[in-house]
């Protein structure tokens, strides 16, 4: 009981101030000019981005080079993670070793369960990013929804049962550095015909077999999603090895 | 005269602050993990009432998935129990 009175006090004083603030505050009733230049250009007008999704096409055409920098920093942080982990060959070799509390697992509801639910995650993170352009949704936000699916099966199973199936450390990093290297190639491939960097229209067709498909947006989404999705992967595969394995290795290195 | 998405938009707020409220406060770093993760539901609601669905999707991912999923390997790697 001691410990709620800090939160009644806490409660009390915000909604003191709501009450004093509010109706000092000016009633915004009209769309801000540039609110409204957005609206009207996304898909028509002259500086138009052809997607119908205001948000993906201010994030990857309008603004595209401040997104194009915070993947970068999403880049440095997901190397910075890796550098914490570095192991040499021959560790990583005897970290993929199964350990003797690993070989049950938890209990054949649970995994049941999760054999459906990753596949419901997989499709819906793909239609959040390849999507992206139509409806609410991108490359991030559907790369970190493919991230759940191997957290997943990492927390059902094991790490031990994603490196089997082949998606270990270095299949994550490659998955990452095509997504990485494909960003980069559809960001310079404007520059060759002799345009901006980061363009968009006309130089990708907005359509592809009569399908929406909003020119550069979705090859972004795209390799977005398969960069996210692989980075927060190889991260979580690094943090599953058991902190006793980590400790045999340190001291190995402190024997020798 | 007050609207029902802001009623609800108040409820999910006050929600949100409790939980993170009881999650500072918490010893056992487990549970205030999973208080943390209800405040993050509870504002993923508030993100979609305000009408922010791009938000919402990052968001339900990051904070209720990724975010806890980590602390919770942190915990791992230490003790569970917060000693003062």
């Amino acid at each position: 009981m001691k410990r709620l009175v800090p939160l009644i006090i806490l409660l009390i004083t915000i909604f003191g101030l709501a009450y004093y603030i509010t109706p000092k505050l000016p009633q915004q009733i009209e769309l801000r000019p540039l609110g409204e230049f957005y609206l009207e250009n996304s898909y028509f007008g002259d500086y138009s981005a052809k997607s119908p999704e205001v948000v993906t096409s201010i994030l990857w055409d309008y603004r595209g080079l401040d997104t194009l920098f915070e993947t970068s920093v999403f880049f440095i942080a997901i190397i910075g993670s890796l550098t914490l982990f570095r192991l040499n060959k021959k560790q990583e070799e005897e970290a993929k070793q199964k350990t003797e509390e690993f070989r049950i697992g938890l209990t054949l509801i649970i995994k049941s369960v999760t054999r459906v639910i990753v596949v419901m995650i997989l499709a819906v993170s793909a239609s959040i990013a390849l999507h992206g352009h139509l409806t609410p949704g991108g490359g991030f936000q559907g790369g970190s929804a493919l991230a759940i699916a191997p957290l997943l099966i990492i927390v059902a199973y094991s790490k031990y049962a994603l490196e089997e199936n082949g998606l270990d450390k270095t299949m994550a990093l490659i998955l990452r550095s095509v997504g990485l290297l494909g960003m980069a190639l559809v960001a310079l491939i404007p520059l060759l015909s002799g345009d901006f960097i980061m363009q968009n229209q006309p130089i990708f067709p907005a359509k592809l077999g009569g399908q929406l498909v909003s020119g550069s947006l979705i090859y972004y989404n795209f390799f977005e999603f398969l960069a996210v999705g692989a980075g927060f992967t190889a991260v979580f595969l690094l943090l599953a090895i058991p902190e006793k394995v980590f400790k045999k290795f340190l001291r190995r290195e402190a024997n020798e | 005269m007050i609207e029902i998405p802001l009623l609800m938009l108040l409820i999910t707020v006050i929600i949100g602050l409790i939980f993170s409220y009881l999650a500072i406060i918490e010893k056992d770093l487990l549970k205030a993990i999973g208080f943390s993760a209800i405040q993050a539901i509870a504002y993923a609601i508030a993100f979609y009432i305000l009408m922010a669905p791009d938000i919402v999707l990052a968001y339900v991912a990051v904070a209720v998935g990724i975010y806890s999923a980590l602390l919770i390997f942190v915990v791992s790697k230490t003790e569970r129990y917060e000693v003062v």
